[in-house]
């Protein structure tokens, strides 16, 4: 456990929770919320019981504004304050899947912590939008690249260039997230995803995720050749022979996740 | 023509149909369906008169799924490996040179969307139910589904149904862009035939082509992609 700052980290079994915990700024992340988050994703990584993240965060906001680097030179310049600023990646890179509970607005630098996410539940009233570059410089947490392959170019330049804000029902139509909960049902419905997820086999399930994200990434033949390694490689898994055993026997599989 | 135990190959003028055949099972694929495919695929390539291809099931479903009973007993995961590219009819499939539509009904699971995704177009029938439930049988799709899927419905809808296993009916399929068009049950063989046939009509080349270019071509640099196109049109005209 890391000691106690923004960042909540909880582990429920399986399931681990991370909650941007500093309300009254809105969830801001500043440089030091980005390094907790930094090191919570490091002891995920190394934790093999966690199969599922869920970020969210307290108070209305899930994560509104970004710090102004122009205000942080450091010696070495501006990559150094971009690289100490950012958040994303860090969540990007966990090998299990990450659910972002989008409690309120998603905004800026929050919204692009929200698209590092593989999934995306939002509570009704939350909005999702850039500051638009009448405000500062281009996004620098993953915005550019994560927002037009999520949604598509066109509605991404429209968000970036003019600071449009999305409500949670077009970014529901649009595809940036995957459902819209009322706000008083988001923890529920938030827990009920989680168990879906959860009631798959653990290796199958980041093996899954690396699949679809690496995948896209590479040419389709090569995806379809990463596939057929992970594929082989999760025969050698006993969850693959007890999910095929329930199959038979037509009762929930209990996977070990070895 | 060639017969086949699993699969009902047929042409129709220039549209060969292959429908899945073993209703008893829901059309599970099989060892035997895995073999017949290759065939009637290679058929399909080969026989210069077919210029489209139609795929169906018959019975209850369009196809319900791998049988499990006959996967995954290799005898070691190098010769899994070794027979999985020995015998790759999904990438025979996606190396056919002319138009494939897939029009699905009744269920679609597993295997069975992972085949529909390696045809061009895509229809289905109004009651039509899609899943793919694989993560929760310890594994992951293997005929392209983790490839495929995310290329026609974006990467996190993708993950949103591999990790939840979740059902979602034709309605929602077609809102996914998983499908391109829904039909009633009832004409959808006759809408799926009449497709078939409007493809058959294009000249051969420029149908190719534009498989290709747009196959290949959202997997590249965009630069890149274009220069695939220019060359693709130029050759075509020569």
């Amino acid at each position: 456990m890391i000691p106690p700052g923004h960042i909540d980290y909880r582990c429920d079994g399986p399931l681990a929770t991370l909650t941007l915990d500093n309300p009254q700024v809105d969830n801001r992340i500043d440089a030091a919320m980005a390094e907790e988050l930094r090191d919570a994703c490091g002891t995920i990584c190394q934790d093999d019981s966690v199969r599922l993240v869920v970020i969210t965060g307290k108070g209305i906001s899930f994560s509104v504004g970004r710090t102004d680097l122009a205000d942080c030179q450091g010696p070495a310049g501006g990559l150094d304050s971009v690289l100490k600023h950012q958040a994303a990646a860090s969540l990007a890179e966990l090998p299990v899947p990450v659910l972002a509970a989008v409690n309120g607005d998603a905004l800026d630098q929050g919204l692009e912590l929200a698209l590092a996410a593989d999934l995306r539940i939002a509570a009704a009233d939350a909005r999702f939008g850039f500051d638009g570059l009448g405000q500062g410089p281009i996004p620098w947490d993953g915005g550019t690249q994560r927002l037009p392959r999520l949604i598509g170019p066109s509605w991404a330049l429209d968000m970036i260039l003019t600071g449009r804000m999305i409500d949670a029902n077009l970014a529901l139509e649009i595809g940036l997230v995957n459902c819209v909960v009322p706000a008083d049902k988001l923890l529920n419905e938030t827990r009920k995803l989680a168990e879906k997820v959860l009631a798959g086999a653990p290796i199958a399930a980041r093996y899954a995720k690396e699949a679809v994200q690496k995948g896209m990434d590479l040419p389709l033949d090569q995806g379809l050749r990463l596939e057929a390694d992970l594929n082989i490689l999760l025969h050698s898994t006993s969850d693959r022979a007890e999910g095929l055993q329930a199959f038979r026997e037509k009762r929930d599989a209990k996977f070990s996740g070895r | 023509m060639p017969g086949f135990t699993t699969l009902k190959y047929s042409k129709d003028g220039p549209v060969a149909h292959i429908s899945l055949n073993r209703p008893q099972a829901l059309n599970a694929y099989n060892i035997q369906m895995r073999d017949d495919f290759a065939g009637a695929l290679e058929a399909v390539q080969e026989d210069p008169d077919v210029r489209s291809l139609l795929i169906t099931g018959r019975g209850r479903a369009f196809c319900a799924g791998a049988d499990l009973t006959e996967f995954g007993r290799a005898p070691s995961q190098t010769i899994a490996r070794q027979v999985r590219w020995e015998r790759d009819v999904w990438g025979q499939m996606l190396r056919l040179t002319k138009p494939v539509v897939a029009a699905v009904h009744g269920y679609c699971i597993g295997s069975g969307v992972e085949i529909a995704l390696l045809c061009d177009l895509r229809i289905a029938a109004e009651e039509t139910i899609f899943a793919l439930p694989e993560v929760h049988l310890g594994m992951i799709p293997a005929a392209g589904g983790t490839q495929t899927l995310p290329r026609s419905v974006g990467r996190s809808p993708a993950l949103h149904l591999l990790l939840t296993g979740r059902r979602l009916d034709a309605m929602e399929a077609l809102s996914l862009r998983l499908l391109t068009r829904v039909v009633p049950q009832d004409v959808l063989l006759e809408e799926g035939l009449s497709l078939a046939r409007q493809l058959a009509e294009l000249d051969s080349e420029f149908s190719a082509s534009a498989k290709d270019c747009i196959r290949r071509g959202t997997d590249l640099p965009l630069a890149q992609a274009l220069d695939l196109e220019s060359r693709s049109a130029a050759r075509a005209l020569a």
